[in-house]
């Protein structure tokens, strides 16, 4: 119930209301336009069908109907848009965010549970906007002794790791924010930083409960990322190739989780390794070290680096649709076109759309599988974890790399297909 | 402190350097990481342990309870036989019936008064049911302890349905304050028999789901068997009771070996397993919930159908001079009395014997040369109810 | 006397029982009661107490009733809870009553109150009841303090939920 101050004058109220309208237009003329002006001075302005698309004429070609398709499609395609809204970060962030959501919902049926139910009038839909207004306006905590610019700056770095793993993942046809060569590598290479951000985080926090946490962090990652990268291997065998597009279609006429189940299981086993989620939440074992090396964690800097935590999600769920569930691949059943008999310039193209929807369906189905364990398992420990890491699952990788590699000198198969 | 105890402690000994770790030596203290376990943690409740360790290995622990002491066995002095009632159920809330069952049988052999048949049956009701309770609440706990977070939800769920139960029963949720010396407060309500039948034989098929999803779970299993053996001899020697007691292969209850009120008359067996280690202790109480289910059956079956339930005493009873000492068996083993009177209405002396107090003490030796990640699976299985041990 | 012995199941089955265990119950009721909108339905009217058979009658223990008409002054509930939460204080009433010459009452404090009902079984002349009512938060201790007049109102409770079992599981409602 919210109630005026005693003091309270309307007219007081509009008073300011004007003052602040004031400042801000006084401000905006004096300084902002001028600035505005003198950066778009040294900034190469675009073109589109011959013309340079200065400000004045991007508006009016945003307000003629008939001009606004060229203009989307040329923001569509620049490699901006790309890493920082569709492959990207913001496609991620928005499959984190329905993620996150998910699996309270599905956890909490499996628990026999309502789960988020208040926020937001259908089952708690928008609780996920309610918590993240309650982490940004909390307070930061940074425990007394702590490595301070180190405790600053590495949610920030976890977030920008994750962030640039997503821009390696194709979705559809020719959209991939960056298409390179040995996509497979760089993803890899990637995800070994993050056993370093998290001990780095734990060791500036100063204390000791994170400390036990960012060692137990780096022990398990560290034991489980040769048997990740063996069972990838495999595929690369099969496809001929470490450029993630080129996997994809190398499976146009089978998916590889046909001939490389067992990599398939050692990969799913080791992402959920990965990804430090139950039954392998060990650095994050909160009965035995407190909340392992998340336990200083406070506010937005909590926020960020579950954010981190659901992108990397993304990603390796997707990552395992690319490499074993034939990513894009499926049956076309979008219509060529949505209007029928219109000629002009189109946006949308039926084979990148139904891309996209396949990739999504199997990244959301291999999501689902991903938070399966967390309501069946307990937690390990760290000895067996060491064991399973070391002599089961890269045996078991072994294994089905010599299978392959048979099949391919037996003449079975040859990378691309069946013979 | 006989001979094969500290055999076998020499024996821990060895092992524990066998697996290359030093005895902890003031030389050596640097090493080793001094954490300390609660009361602020999540895996220790009202209380406190610090442990050392040396790498991964706990080669040190030193168990401090006393963080929630109120004085009960005090405050009894203070208060009448009847207002000792509703602070002696404090320390358990969740175990109220049972804390209270064994005052109300010493107070009622110092008063010298019989509980009518009807009564001692709602009695036995009531404490089957509160022992569910109880250990649904200690299962829950357990299964967060070890990250498992469905066998959390599930028995905390389940428990609702022994609370039912219970608040239609006595009134109350938690803190029944429904035994009394002389009987029980009031009569079952009406229709309680056949809710009582429906749930209990409910319940007995979420067991199954629970053994399914849990016990039977090969990530369980591996985190717990073959962790931290109490030896039969060890465990008899250090004096632990309950289910901590028969997960090390002594079958001792209270209800069969010193039957109290009708538990002479109910044909039960007394659960328990001989592997010694963290899982029997885990499953020992599983199994007494399924007991307790056909207990409670019985119970039902052989209650007289009317009578009195509650001997009229006057309000302000006084006892003849002398002393008595009753035990039950609660959730967590024997919890006794012993209770001198000096012939007035107040108790002179109240001293309460809980089974967390006695199990506390297997900690430090079952911790010893174990690994941390073992500790709350250790921790938890010794049955400890941190508020009841500190009275 | 029995030792019970699990048996051991392979790995593969374990894990695979306990995925078909938990997917099952994707389809079960859920549990939960929704509190502020649905509220348990309490057996009987209340804990009351019968002294001339000195046996108590089952109902939920909540906040007391106060029945004027009856109550003597006699001041056994302030002593038994004396011992036990030092609720209740007898407290001056301006009403005349043939039965309670001294006109004091019972008022009752639920900051203090642990809700036995001892002193629901400490009246002998069928003044002092329990009711289902159980809602008493407030904004300050003042409030909590429940004068004899508020005692004698009786509460509204509206608690209809019943827990339900059937094949789907128990669920509230």
């Amino acid at each position: 119930m919210a109630t005026a101050p005693k003091d309270f004058r309307f007219g007081n109220f509009v008073g300011s209301l004007v003052w602040l309208i004031f400042w801000i237009i006084v401000i905006v003329s004096l300084v902002g336009l001028p600035l505005i002006f003198i950066i778009l001075f040294y900034i190469p302005l675009p073109y589109s069908n011959g013309e340079v698309i200065t400000p004045y004429l991007f508006l009016s070609m945003i307000v003629d109907p008939t001009r606004t398709v060229p203009i989307i499609k040329f923001i569509i395609h620049t490699d901006f848009f790309r890493a920082a809204v569709f492959p990207g970060f913001a496609f991620a962030a928005m499959i984190a965010a329905t993620t996150i959501f998910v699996e309270r919902k599905f956890l909490a049926k499996m628990q026999l549970r309502t789960g988020p139910l208040y926020a937001g009038k259908i089952e708690g839909i928008l609780q996920l906007i309610a918590d993240g207004l309650k982490l940004i306006s909390k307070e930061i905590i940074a425990p007394s002794g702590a490595d301070k610019p180190i405790f600053w700056s590495t949610p920030v770095i976890f977030v920008a790791t994750a962030a640039a793993l997503t821009v390696l993942i194709p979705v559809a046809p020719g959209w991939v924010g960056a298409d390179l060569d040995v996509g497979l590598l760089a993803i890899f290479a990637i995800l070994g930083f993050f056993p370093l951000i998290a001990l780095l985080f734990s060791w500036s926090s100063n204390s000791k409960y994170p400390f036990i946490g960012g060692l137990r962090a780096l022990h398990q990652m560290i034991a489980f990322e040769i048997p990740f990268i063996l069972s990838a291997l495999s595929i690369v065998l099969l496809s001929g190739s470490l450029n993630l597009t080129d996997i994809v279609e190398s499976q146009y006429s089978f998916w590889f989780f046909i001939i490389a189940p067992l990599s398939a299981f050692v990969f799913y086993i080791s992402s959920l390794a990965e990804l430090e989620r139950v039954p392998f939440d060990l650095p994050e074992a909160e009965s035995e070290i407190v909340a392992g090396w998340l336990t200083e964690t406070s506010g937005m800097i909590y926020g960020l680096i579950q954010l981190g935590t659901y992108l990397k999600l993304y990603v390796l769920a997707a990552l395992f649709v690319i490499l074993f569930l034939g990513g894009w691949m499926g049956p076309q059943i979008f219509p060529q076109e949505i209007i029928p008999g219109y000629t002009g310039e189109k946006i949308y193209n039926a084979t990148v759309v139904n891309g996209i929807f396949w990739f999504t369906l199997k990244t959301f189905g291999m999501i689902m599988l991903i938070l399966l364990p967390r309501g069946i398992n307990p937690r390990i420990r760290i000895d067996i974890l060491l064991h399973t890491g070391w002599y089961k699952l890269i045996v078991l990788s072994f294994i089905n790399m010599f299978i392959v590699l048979a099949m391919i000198y037996g003449g079975v198969i040859t990378p691309g297909g069946l013979q | 402190m006989t001979n094969e105890f500290s055999e076998s402690l020499e024996k821990k000994l060895e092992e524990t350097t066998k697996l290359g770790l030093e005895v902890v030596k003031e030389a050596a203290e640097d090493r080793l990481m001094k954490l300390s376990v609660g009361p602020q943690h999540p895996g220790s409740g009202h209380f406190r342990f610090t442990i050392k360790v040396d790498g991964d290995y706990i080669v040190y622990c030193d168990p401090d309870p006393g963080y929630v002491h109120r004085g009960e066995e005090k405050m009894c002095e203070y208060r009448n036989f009847i207002q000792n009632i509703p602070h002696l159920e404090r320390p358990v809330i969740h175990d109220s019936t049972n804390i209270t069952y064994s005052y109300s049988l010493a107070v009622e052999e110092l008063l010298g008064i019989d509980v009518p048949r009807r009564g001692q049956f709602i009695r036995a009701i009531a404490s089957e049911l509160n022992r569910q309770v109880y250990t649904l609440y200690w299962l829950a706990i357990y299964g967060i302890f070890l990250g498992h977070s469905t066998m959390f939800m599930w028995p905390a769920g389940d428990r609702e349905l022994f609370i039912d139960l219970l608040t239609a029963l006595t009134g109350a949720r938690v803190t029944h304050a429904f035994n009394i010396p002389g009987g029980v407060r009031n009569d079952i309500p009406d229709g309680f028999k056949e809710k009582c039948l429906e749930y209990v034989n409910y319940f007995e098929k979420r067991l199954k789901e629970y053994e399914n999803i849990f016990y039977n779970n090969p990530l369980f299993r591996q985190r717990t068997e073959n962790v931290g053996i109490l030896t039969k001899d060890d465990a008899i020697n250090l004096g632990v009771t309950g289910s901590v007691l028969r997960a090390s292969g002594v079958a001792y209850d209270v209800r069969k070996v010193e039957p109290y009120d009708v538990y002479n008359e109910i044909d039960f067996k007394v659960q328990y397993m001989k592997t010694c280690d963290s899982f029997a202790r885990a499953y020992v109480p599983f199994l007494d919930m399924r007991e307790s289910c056909h207990i409670i059956r019985q119970l039902l079956d052989k209650m007289p159908e009317s009578g009195e339930v509650r001997m009229k005493l006057q309000s302000n009873p006084k006892g003849v001079p002398g002393e008595a000492y009753k035990r039950v068996e609660s959730g967590r083993g024997a919890l006794s009395y012993y209770i001198v009177s000096d012939g007035s209405s107040r108790p002179y002396r109240v001293k309460i014997s809980v089974g967390s107090f006695r199990n506390i003490l297997a900690l430090p030796h079952l911790l010893v040369g174990s690994r941390l990640g073992d500790m709350p699976s250790i921790y938890w299985a010794l049955n400890y109810w941190p508020v009841e041990a500190d009275r | 006397m029995s030792s019970s012995i699990i048996k051991k199941t392979s790995t593969a089955t374990g894990f695979i029982k306990a995925i078909e265990s938990g997917s099952k119950h994707l389809i079960m009721k859920r549990f939960t009661l929704r509190f502020p909108e649905q509220k348990l339905k309490f057996v009987g009217d209340g804990y009351q107490f019968d002294p001339k058979r000195g046996v108590g009658i089952a109902g939920s223990r909540g906040r007391h009733i106060l029945f004027h008409e009856k109550c003597t002054g006699c001041q056994l509930c302030a002593i038994t809870c004396e011992g036990i939460a030092e609720a209740i204080e007898m407290v001056k009433v301006n009403e005349k009553w043939k039965q309670n010459k001294k006109s004091i009452m019972p008022q009752i404090d639920y900051g203090k109150c642990v809700f036995c009902g001892l002193c629901v079984d400490a009246c002998p002349f069928y003044a002092l009841y329990m009711t289902d009512d159980f809602e008493l938060s407030s904004f300050t201790k003042e409030h909590l303090i429940y004068t004899p007049a508020q005692l004698a109102v009786k509460p509204k409770y509206d608690g209809t939920v019943e827990v339900k079992i059937d094949e789907r599981g128990a669920s509230h409602g």
